[in-house]
C-alpha cells in the first residue's frame, strides 16, 4: 500500500442554523444551498482528501443543533476523533453554546479528540463588519484555553472550510499501513464504528432519569 | 351503471379533477386489479409471465373454516398468537369472508390473485423488490403474501365491482350480499369540544335536543368527542331524506363496494373470449369509472348528511381522498370537524374564534415573547420545504410562524421541535387548496395564497391547520418531549420487527455495525416526510388519518374503562372495522336481504350483549390500539425492507448513505400505496408482537 488510507472519525456540533450542515456540504460537494432544511438526528458524510503522501478519508456525523436532539449526540462524538464545534459569528447564543460543547467533549469524548472550534458565516461581515457579535480575540481566547484548532470560516463563498479539515488531518497522527493494527482508532475497521449500540441505551436511560 | 353519469355536473367535475383523481383511485386499486385480470385472462399484455393456471384449480367452494385453516396452516412457523391474530384481523377486515355465507368463490378470486399479485410485484417494471421475505421456510414466505392479497382484494374490493358492472355480463343482484353491516348506522363522533353527550344510543334528533349529560367526566373534552363510545346509531332512512337521490344513491354506491365474489367464475370466462384491445379499453374505461365512482362515494358519504358516517368515511380513504374533497375529509378524519354536519358551521366559527383570540393574547404586551422559540421558528421557517414555492411566500412564513409559535407555548412539555415545521405543511397545503379555483388545486405548491385569499380566508386557513396539527400532534406527544421517548421506542420497535421480518438484512446492519437510529430516526420524527415528494406525503397521510386516529391512543383504553355503555368495540380506527350494531335500532331498511342476513348474523356473534362486545372479538380490541406511530413502524419496515436486496450488497457508508437519500424522487401514489398496502400486511401479522414489545 503505498498510499495507505487513514479514516478519521468527525462529528459536527453546534446550535441550530450556524451552518453544520453547509460547512460539510461545501467540504464534501463544494456547494451551498442557502435555506437548507434543519438536520434531524444526524446525517453522515464522507470524504477523501490527501494529505502528503497519505490519503485521509473523513467520515463525517453532522449532528442536529436543536437542543432537543442533544441527547442524540454522544453516540456520534463518543468514538469520534474529531470534532468541529461551529458556532455563528453574528449570534452570541451560539458562541455560549459552543463553549458548553468544548465542555462536555472535553468531559465526556475520547481523550485525544481533536477539537476545531469554528465561528462559521464571516461572509456577512463583508458587507457590514458591525454584524459580528462575537469577536475573534474572544474565540482565541477559548481555543488557547481549551487547546482548540481555531478557524473562522465562511461556508457560503468557501473561506477556510478545507483549512479546518486540513488542519484536523494534520493534527491526527497518520500512520503507515505497519502500524494499521497497533494505531486503535484510526484505521478503517470494522469494530470502530461509532458504536451507538450502548449509547442508544444510555441516552435512552437519560431520557428515563430526567423526567 | 357503472358510472354514475345522472348529472351533468359530476362529469364537469370529474373531467376537471382527472388528473389529479386519477393517481389515487386507479393507482394500487387498479394495479391490483389488473394483476387480477392478468391471471384470469392468459391473453392480458401487461405481464409478460404466462398465468399460473394451476393456482385456479385451487378453486372450489371452501367453507369459511377451510379457508381460515388453510390460512393457518401456512403459517406453520408462526405461534398460535399470530394466528388468531391474522384470523381475527382477516375477520375483521374481511369480515365479508368468514362472516357471512357467502364465502364461495372468495377463495377462488385469491389464490389467483395470490398468484398474479406475486407477478405485479415483481414486474420489471419496479426497480425494487417491494417485498422482501427473508423467513427461511417457504410456508412463511407465502403467508404474508397471502395475506397481502387478501387485504388487498378486500381493500379494494368495490373496484372489482365497477368492473363487472361495466361488462354488463355479471349479475348484479347479489352485490349488495358483502354490504358493509353497518352500512345503516351513523355514528356521531361529534367534535363538538364543548358539548357533552349523554346518551350514545340515542337518535340524532335527540342528541340535539339536549345531549348533555354525565358522559366521561374525567376526559378532557377533546377525548370526549372523539371516543367512540359517542356512538349515535339511527337508520340513514331516517336521518336523510329518503325521498331525495341521495339517499338513492347512496344505495347504490354503497352496494357497489364490495365485490360479489361468486361472480367471478362467470368473468372469468367472459373475459378469456375477450381480445386484448377490449380489455385495455375496458381498464380504461374502468379506470375513468372508477374516478367518478369515487368522487360520487365521497359526495355521498360527506354531502346532503345530518351526521357523517366516519366509519364508512375511514374506510374509503383508506384507499386515497380525492383532492375536491381532501380538505374536509381530513379535518372529519382527524376530529376536527363534528361528524354532524349542523354543528360544524358553528364549531369552525368557535375553533377559528378561538386561536384569533389565542394570537391576541399572545403578541399582546401583557404576554412575555418566549424568544428562543420564536427565533428557533423563525429560523426553521425559510427552511421548510425550500424547494417548493408555496414556502417561500412572505404570507405564508408569517401564518407558519404563528401557528408553530403559538402551538409550541401551548405545549410546554415540548415545545416546538425541529421537525414539526414539516409536519404542519401537508396540513397547510391541503386546507389551502379549499380556497383555490379548481384549476389551481392541482398546482398549488407555487400559488401565492395573497393572490387568491381574501385576509378572512388566510385566517380561517391558519386558524383550521393550527387545529389540526394541535389533533394530529396530540397522537404523537411523546415523540417530541424531552429525551424523545417516543421515538427510541419506535426505533427500537422498528428494529425488532425487521429482526422478524427480514433477519437477512438485520444481521447484514449488525455485521455493518448500522444501527437503527442512524437512519431512522429522521423517519419518525418527521414521519417520513424527508424521504418523499410532498403530493405522495399528503397522499400518505390519507391512509394515516383514516387508519389511526386521535380515539386511538392510549387515552382510549381508559376512557373506554371509563364507561360501561357498548362500544369501545367500534372504534373506528380501521378501515374496515365493523360497527356496532344498537339494539333496537331497525337495520334493514335498504339493506338487501342477503346483507341483512349477514348482518343479523354478525350482531348474534358479536354483539349479542353488552358483555358480548368485550368478549367477542379480540380483534376489535386489538385495533382499538392501533395508534399512529405503531402504523407507522410497520410503514418504516416496509419500506426499508423494499430496498433489502441491495442493501444487503452495500457497507455501512453505501448503507447509511443510501437511506439518507433514498430514490423516491419519482416515487407515484402507486408506489406508495404499495407500500402502505405492505405496511397493512405487516401490521395484520405482527401486531401482536410489537404490542409485546411496547409494553
Amino acid at each position: 500500500m503505498s498510499n495507505p488510507i487513514t479514516s478519521i472519525k468527525l462529528v459536527l456540533l453546534g446550535e441550530a442554523a450556524v451552518g453544520k450542515s453547509s460547512i460539510v456540504l461545501r467540504f464534501v460537494s463544494n456547494d451551498f444551498s442557502e435555506n437548507k432544511e434543519p438536520t434531524i438526528g444526524a446525517a453522515f458524510l464522507t470524504q477523501r482528501v490527501n494529505i502528503n503522501d497519505h490519503t485521509v478519508k473523513f467520515e463525517i456525523w453532522d449532528t442536529a443543533g436543536q437542543e432537543r436532539f442533544a441527547s442524540l449526540a454522544p453516540m456520534y462524538y463518543r468514538n469520534a476523533q474529531a470534532a468541529l464545534v461551529v458556532y455563528d459569528i453574528t449570534k452570541p447564543q451560539s458562541f455560549i453554546k459552543a463553549r458548553h460543547w468544548v465542555k462536555e467533549l472535553h468531559e465526556q469524548a475520547n481523550k485525544n479528540i481533536i477539537i476545531a472550534l469554528v465561528g462559521n458565516k464571516v461572509d456577512i461581515l463583508e458587507d457590514n463588519e458591525d454584524e459580528r457579535k462575537v469577536s475573534r480575540e474572544e474565540a482565541e481566547k477559548l481555543a488557547e484555553e481549551e487547546d482548540l484548532l481555531f478557524f473562522e470560516t465562511s461556508a457560503k463563498t468557501g473561506t477556510n472550510i478545507s483549512e479546518v479539515f486540513l488542519g484536523i488531518g494534520e493534527k491526527i497522527p497518520l500512520k503507515g499501513p505497519e502500524d494499521e493494527h497497533t494505531n486503535g482508532g484510526l484505521n478503517v475497521t470494522e469494530d470502530q464504528r461509532v458504536n451507538l449500540a450502548n449509547t442508544a441505551n444510555a441516552s435512552e436511560n437519560a431520557s428515563a432519569c430526567s423526567c | 351503471m357503472g358510472v354514475r353519469s345522472t348529472s351533468q355536473e359530476i362529469n364537469r367535475e370529474t373531467k376537471e379533477r382527472r388528473s389529479h383523481s386519477s393517481s389515487s383511485s386507479t393507482s394500487l386499486v387498479t394495479s391490483l386489479m389488473k394483476s387480477w385480470r392478468i391471471s384470469s385472462s392468459s391473453s392480458s399484455s401487461s405481464s409478460s409471465k404466462p398465468s399460473n393456471k394451476s393456482s385456479q384449480s385451487f378453486s372450489g367452494n371452501p367453507t369459511t373454516g377451510t379457508y381460515n385453516d388453510t390460512m393457518n396452516n401456512n403459517l406453520t412457523q408462526t405461534n398460535d398468537g399470530h394466528s388468531n391474530q391474522l384470523r381475527s384481523s382477516n375477520e375483521h377486515r374481511l369480515y365479508s369472508l368468514s362472516r357471512t355465507n357467502s364465502s364461495d368463490g372468495n377463495f377462488d378470486a385469491m389464490s389467483k390473485q395470490q398468484n398474479s399479485t406475486t407477478k405485479s410485484i415483481t414486474s420489471p417494471a419496479k426497480t425494487y423488490s417491494p417485498l422482501r421475505y427473508a423467513s427461511p421456510s417457504s410456508n412463511q414466505i407465502e403467508s404474508p403474501r397471502a395475506s397481502l392479497l387478501r387485504q388487498q382484494h378486500n381493500k379494494h374490493s368495490h373496484h372489482n365491482q365497477i368492473y363487472y358492472q361495466h361488462n354488463n355480463n355479471s349479475t348484479i343482484s347479489e352485490h349488495s350480499t358483502h354490504k358493509k353491516s353497518s352500512d345503516k348506522y351513523f355514528e356521531d363522533l361529534d367534535e363538538d369540544w364543548s358539548a357533552v353527550i349523554d346518551n350514545y344510543n340515542m337518535p340524532i334528533p335527540m342528541l340535539t335536543n339536549g345531549g348533555n349529560g354525565k358522559s366521561s367526566t374525567s376526559n378532557n373534552n377533546n377525548q370526549q368527542h372523539n371516543d367512540p363510545r359517542n356512538n349515535l346509531s339511527r337508520t340513514s332512512t331516517a336521518s336523510s331524506v329518503a325521498t331525495s337521490i341521495t339517499s338513492t344513491t347512496m344505495t347504490q354506491g354503497q352496494s357497489l363496494q364490495y365485490p360479489q365474489l361468486p361472480n367471478l367464475n362467470t368473468m372469468e370466462a367472459i373475459e378469456l373470449e375477450k381480445s386484448q384491445e377490449e380489455i385495455e379499453n375496458e381498464r380504461e374505461v374502468q379506470e375513468l369509472n372508477s374516478i367518478m365512482q369515487r368522487i360520487t362515494k365521497f359526495d355521498n358519504i360527506i354531502k346532503g348528511k345530518n351526521v357523517i358516517n366516519l366509519q364508512e368515511l375511514r374506510q374509503l380513504s383508506w384507499n386515497g381522498i380525492p383532492k375536491p374533497h381532501r380538505p374536509i375529509v381530513w379535518k372529519l378524519l382527524i376530529g376536527y370537524l363534528p361528524a354532524n354536519t349542523r354543528r360544524q358551521e358553528s364549531l369552525l366559527k368557535r375553533k377559528r374564534q378561538e386561536y384569533t383570540e389565542g394570537l391576541k393574547h399572545t403578541f399582546s404586551d401583557e404576554h412575555s415573547r418566549d424568544i428562543p422559540t420564536w427565533h428557533q421558528i423563525e429560523i426553521d421557517i425559510p427552511r421548510t420545504n425550500p424547494h417548493i414555492p408555496l414556502y417561500q411566500f412572505k404570507s405564508v412564513h408569517d401564518s407558519l410562524q404563528r401557528i408553530l409559535y403559538l402551538w409550541a407555548i401551548r405545549h410546554p412539555a415540548s415545545g416546538y421541535v425541529q421537525g414539526i415545521n414539516d409536519l404542519v405543511t401537508p396540513f397547510f397545503q391541503t386546507f389551502l387548496t379549499e380556497y383555490l379555483p379548481p384549476s389551481k388545486i392541482d398546482t398549488v405548491e407555487v400559488v401565492d395564497p395573497d393572490t387568491y385569499l381574501t385576509e378572512d380566508q388566510k385566517e380561517n386557513l391558519e386558524a383550521d391547520t393550527f387545529w389540526c396539527l394541535t389533533k394530529f400532534l396530540e397522537q404523537i406527544t411523546d415523540n417530541y418531549i424531552h429525551g424523545q421517548p417516543g421515538i427510541l421506542k419506535q426505533v427500537k420497535n422498528l428494529g425488532q420487527l425487521v429482526k422478524r421480518i427480514d433477519f437477512d438484512l438485520y444481521k447484514h446492519f449488525q455485521n455493518e455495525h448500522v444501527e437503527f437510529i442512524q437512519f431512522a430516526f429522521r423517519w419518525m420524527n418527521c414521519l417520513l416526510m424527508r424521504e418523499f415528494q410532498m403530493d405522495t406525503v399528503i397522499r400518505m397521510w390519507d391512509t394515516y388519518l383514516a387508519e389511526t386516529s386521535p380515539e386511538t391512543t392510549s387515552s382510549f383504553a381508559t376512557s373506554n374503562q371509563s364507561n360501561s355503555s357498548n362500544d369501545g368495540v367500534l372504534s373506528p380506527h380501521t378501515p374496515v372495522s365493523r360497527k356496532p350494531p344498537t339494539f333496537g335500532t331497525p337495520n334493514i331498511d335498504l339493506a338487501s336481504p342477503a346483507s341483512s342476513a349477514s348482518r343479523s348474523n354478525m350482531t348474534t356473534q358479536t354483539n349479542a350483549s353488552p358483555a358480548g362486545v368485550s368478549s367477542s372479538d379480540d380483534s376489535s380490541n386489538r385495533f382499538s390500539h392501533t395508534s399512529l406511530n405503531e402504523f407507522h413502524v410497520f410503514v418504516c419496515a416496509a419500506f426499508l425492507i423494499k430496498w433489502s436486496d441491495m442493501l444487503c450488497d452495500m457497507d455501512f457508508q453505501g448503507i447509511i448513505t443510501f437511506l439518507q437519500n433514498p430514490p423516491t424522487k419519482d416515487w407515484t401514489e402507486t408506489d406508495i400505496e404499495m407500500l402502505l398496502s405492505e405496511a397493512y400486511i405487516w401490521q395484520s401479522l405482527y401486531k401482536d408482537a410489537t404490542s409485546h414489545w411496547l409494553k
